[in-house]
């Protein structure tokens, strides 16, 4: 327990949830109206969005990778479901439409870096184009109103004090970090993030896995648009526009590596958190919204560079205390062969 | 290859449309696109080292609002192109220092720069209404959100509309980035240089090379050329605008590698960069020419992406395989003379 809780702490994960907390306590200071539960609960609910395609990122993140076109996925399922509600369709096949559609561009994407080699930017840069340009093809470049409301009562509707939309969000998480647990596979996204070759050679299904990546990242991307509409009620044109990097900012803030094979859905969450949190602080501390991005921005940078100064200060230590140690115990055989020689 | 495509482009869009092939149109809808290829040369040289610097779209719209406002602030035009050319620069300069000093991935250090600059473009004009400039004039801080920063003089606008005999300045500038950045990348050290740290970066340590100088100074450059397609687009559209070429990034990735680069690093060219410009710019345009809605444009540029390097892995591939058959086949021979 004592192991598990220092772990914790130690986690990088931690580090950002600590600023988090002191950030939102420092606007405090400034306007307390922050602290009210009201707001806090604003803040979650509008962060579901980047907290999902966050979550698929953080898979395709770990076996190396890197997903840019999860927005315009997003935006894409977004516009079938939209459709798919107008015509009449029953909310959950609706939903399960979103979902698909999510899944199946992220299948499009694994298929051409799994199978066709291409390198993971060069294809999802171009699905972006692609689906993006099919997300205004589909609606001819116009929004799409006019959907049945009720689908908002998922986001008004309330239990506990958390909309209902926090309550799946939790769910997915407890989902997630369970499934990450328990099924052996969920280890391969690690294991090959961190050593391909080594993965292959120990007879991991390196490609399947890589496949299931950016298959969950599209999935994800298909929940984040069921709640975007969910949450507002009709389709914009700029749906997830912008959000792919977002999601990746998110991510690594949170303590997933681009080189692979570190990372858990916590990072995803807590990143997407934090960004959100820091565009509503803005708004407390009456600072225009156009600095938003300066400072996520200067956040990111700052929490890179330090863990990369935190990791090579740890590294320095540990090797001052090899060469101390090396140091000591050739003192002691010299002594030792001095004394061998002297008679 | 990319001059042929070019051609046979340029040949297709004119039998179907043959009003888009007249030297005059064709000089004058560069002007378009050049700024997207003048970012993707400087692109090109980063890429070149195993690299990537994405945050050069933020870069055009900070440089654009920091020319615009420190001309309204008062500066002469050529005192705030150059402060506009320094500031991009400098970014570059910045982003190749964290890049060279620290083993963050470069996407993400630039990824962190690309929402920083953008955001302190879209800062900036507010920070001097709260200061009290009137820097906008009597349409306030409102009207510039919708027109950007106008009023800019002439000298300036030719910049981007002007001519030199009958090539538009735009191209002028481009033709004149790419001859400079061949020149880098072929006859000089630096050049080397780049090409080593992207074959492999230890060796290139190894064997002496200022690797830490040398990123500063690529992803300086590349802070540079973002900035002068940046006040291009501004002279261009005759207003200065924080969001200039936020759309732009799959165009310019997309310039360089279809130009012949790998994203890996080590290969490249800037001629082929400038190449491909010219062929996605001239196809971009000619559908537009042909009627078709600009909504499905991204989807030609993102297939057009993924196939050109689909189509270079698979020829690399081929060759290889025929390379290892006709060394097998010999082999078989010597074997068979030796036992005959």
């Amino acid at each position: 327990m004592k192991q598990l809780l220092g772990q914790i702490i130690r986690s990088r994960e931690f580090l950002v949830l600590v600023l988090l907390a002191l950030m939102v306590l420092a606007v405090s200071t400034v306007n307390s109206a922050v602290l009210k539960p009201v707001t806090l609960i604003n803040i979650i609910n509008s962060s579901l969005f980047l907290m999902l395609i966050a979550t698929g990122q953080m898979f395709v993140i770990l076996t190396r990778g890197i997903d840019v076109s999860v927005g315009a996925t997003a935006g894409l399922s977004a516009v079938v479901f939209g459709f798919a509600l107008n015509a009449g369709i029953p909310l959950p096949i609706a939903m399960l439409t979103a979902l698909l559609t999510g899944a199946a561009a992220g299948a499009v994407n694994a298929v051409g870096i799994v199978f066709g080699k291409i390198p993971p930017i060069i294809m999802t840069l171009g699905t972006l184009g692609i689906y993006r340009g099919l997300m205004r093809m589909l609606t001819g470049g116009s929004w799409i109103e006019s959907i049945p409301q009720s689908i908002k009562s998922f986001a008004v509707t309330r239990f506990l004090f958390l909309p209902l939309m926090v309550w799946a969000m939790i769910g997915v998480v407890i989902l997630v970090v369970v499934l990450m647990r328990r099924i052996k596979a969920a280890r391969f996204f690690y294991a090959v993030g961190d050593n391909r070759e080594g993965a292959y050679l120990l007879g991991i299904p390196v490609r399947s896995t890589e496949f299931m990546a950016y298959t969950l990242a599209g999935l994800f991307s298909g929940a984040a648009a069921i709640v975007f509409v969910g949450q507002i009620g009709f389709v914009p044109m700029q749906t997830g526009s912008g959000q792919e990097l977002k999601a990746i900012a998110a991510v690594v803030l949170g303590g997933v590596s681009l080189m692979g094979g570190v990372g858990t859905v916590f990072s995803a969450v807590i990143g997407a958190l934090f960004l959100t949190t820091v565009d509503s602080m803005m708004i407390f501390l009456k600072i225009p919204g156009s600095w938003n991005d300066a400072v996520a921005g200067a956040v990111l940078l700052i929490v890179v560079v330090s863990d990369y100064m935190i990791r090579r200060t740890v590294r320095a230590r540990q090797l001052n205390a090899r060469a101390k140690e090396i140091a000591i115990s050739e003192q002691t055989t010299s002594n030792h062969q001095t004394t061998k020689v002297s008679p | 290859m990319l001059a042929v495509v070019l051609v046979v482009e340029l040949g297709v869009l004119g039998t179907i449309n043959p009003v888009f092939l007249n030297y005059q149109n064709l000089l004058f809808s560069t002007s378009d696109f050049v700024p997207v290829i003048i970012a993707a040369i400087g692109l090109t040289l980063v890429i070149m080292t195993g690299g990537i610097d994405i945050s050069g779209v933020s870069v055009m719209g900070l440089s654009s609002i920091v020319l615009g406002l420190s001309f309204v602030a008062g500066a002469p035009i050529g005192f705030a192109v150059l402060i506009a050319l320094g500031t991009g620069t400098a970014a570059g300069a910045f982003n190749g220092t964290v890049v060279a000093r620290t083993d963050i991935n470069p996407l993400v250090v630039t990824l962190a720069m690309l929402f920083f600059y953008s955001g302190v473009a879209a800062g900036l004009p507010t920070l001097l209404d709260v200061l009290g400039f009137k820097a906008y004039g009597a349409g306030g801080f409102e009207a510039y959100q919708y027109e950007g920063i106008t009023g800019l003089p002439d000298s300036f606008i030719w910049l981007g509309n002007g001519m030199i005999g009958p090539v538009p300045m735009p191209l002028v500038l481009t033709i004149l980035i790419t001859i400079a950045a061949s020149w880098l990348m072929l006859f000089t050290r630096f050049g080397r240089f780049l090409k080593l740290i992207g074959v492999n970066k230890d060796a290139a340590i190894y064997s002496g090379v200022p690797v830490g100088r040398t990123l500063v100074r690529v992803y300086a450059i590349n802070g540079f050329t973002a900035a002068v397609a940046g006040l291009v687009l501004t002279a261009y559209f005759t207003s200065a605008r924080s969001d200039l070429g936020s759309e732009a990034l799959l165009n310019i990735i997309t310039a360089v590698v279809l130009g012949g680069s790998s994203i890996y690093g080590g290969q490249g060219s800037v001629l082929g960069t400038f190449l491909a410009g010219l062929v996605l710019g001239y196809l971009r345009q000619g559908l537009l020419a042909l009627g078709i809605t600009s909504n499905i444009i991204p989807i030609i540029v993102g297939g057009l992406l993924i196939s050109s390097v689909g189509f270079k892995i698979l020829s690399g591939y081929l060759n290889e395989k025929r390379a290892n058959q006709r060394a097998y086949s010999r082999e078989r021979l010597t074997v068979n003379k030796s036992e005959g």
